[in-house]
């Protein structure tokens, strides 16, 4: 009889030690920032979203982001207007959106104060069109709060963004993206 | 006869290159000091762009729109852009209000629950039925201002 009682509250215990550690559930943020910045010989463009939608499941590692592409604001307000209306179209396709994984999601303790890196990759969509993209993303663990970084970088004409001939000098083919969010858990 | 001509090329270009620094340096809209082109419910707004995101995007996008609704929440969790959250449709949609940082101290001065008017640059809608971990929308208002 005392055998199995000790045996019931030792399983018990290790079933309460093991929610304890669980590091799963959904982590997100509504006020994720990506910066883009091409750089030319000529010209240096950059420009910041501060509203970027974003998500991922810690059992899982499924990552996902939405982001407005009005609301990339540019230190000019002339570039802003030709990003919109004349690359990216923005009235007619106004989000861009990341779905994938983080592939190490296991080491990624995110109830564990730390430093962890994974490889993220999954599929990139700008003005509908969707292509594969991956990079290493660092997250960094404090007081309940993932923040993950990552940076990479696209050709524009993958993605279907004409640069007519007489810019042409002035925007890279090699654009980068920086994405920098703080998520907190959310159920 | 020669100088007249050449004063008036001389006048074209320098007032076509005057022109092109003045556009190049434009400044962005002042949202302070721009008459709101429509005044609307949180809610009115959350539904045409839920109905009919694409007839919205033409409607509301780029254009100051002053809005009304009921303060959910404060989002002071990027610094870089204080953020308040307003009732869309009472269950999964909302509006969200991105202010300047120097608005900080009067947006963290907000009450929650009460009813608040502000007018931001309309920029469109967030969260996507196809990505399952965000469903949730928010019609977006950058560079909002707090209307009295």
């Amino acid at each position: 009889m005392k055998k199995t009682t000790i045996l019931t509250f030792a399983i018990l215990g290790l079933m309460l030690g093991a929610f304890k550690n669980h590091s799963g559930g959904i982590y997100k943020t509504n006020t994720g920032n990506i910066n883009f910045f091409s750089h030319t010989s000529i010209e240096d463009i950059t420009a910041d979203n501060h509203k970027v939608k974003t998500a991922f499941d810690a059992t899982s590692g499924k990552i996902q982001f939405s982001a407005l592409i009005k609301d990339f604001e540019f230190p000019k307000a002339l570039m802003q207007e030709h990003f919109n209306e004349n690359y990216m179209e923005s009235t007619t396709f106004p989000k861009s959106t990341f779905s994938g994984t983080i592939e190490n999601m296991a080491a990624v303790k995110t109830t564990v104060d730390g430093i962890y890196t994974s490889k993220v990759s999954g599929k990139l969509t700008i003005k509908d069109v969707t292509k594969d993209v991956a990079t290493i993303g660092t997250f960094t663990v404090k007081s309940g709060v993932v923040n993950t970084k990552a940076t990479f970088t696209i050709n524009p004409e993958d993605y279907n963004i004409k640069i007519p001939k007489t810019v042409s000098g002035k925007i890279s083919r090699e654009i980068k993206i920086t994405v920098d969010a703080d998520y907190r858990h959310a159920h | 006869m020669k100088k007249p001509i050449v004063l008036i090329v001389l006048l074209f270009i320098i007032g076509t290159a005057l022109y092109a620094y003045k556009m190049y340096n434009k400044p962005h809209t002042d949202v302070l000091n721009t008459v709101a082109a429509e005044t609307v419910s949180a809610s009115a707004i959350f539904a045409a762009f839920d109905n009919e995101e694409a007839a919205a995007m033409i409607k509301y996008t780029d254009k100051v729109i002053a809005v009304e609704g009921l303060l959910l929440s404060k989002d002071l969790s990027n610094e870089l852009e204080p953020q308040i959250v307003l009732e869309g449709n009472g269950n999964d949609g909302f509006i969200r209000c991105g202010f300047k940082p120097v608005m900080l101290s009067k947006v963290s001065a907000l009450k929650d629950s009460t009813i608040i008017n502000i007018k931001g640059m309309c920029v469109g809608l967030n969260g996507s039925e196809e990505l399952d971990l965000l469903a949730d929308k928010d019609v977006v208002l950058s560079n909002c201002t707090l209307i009295d």
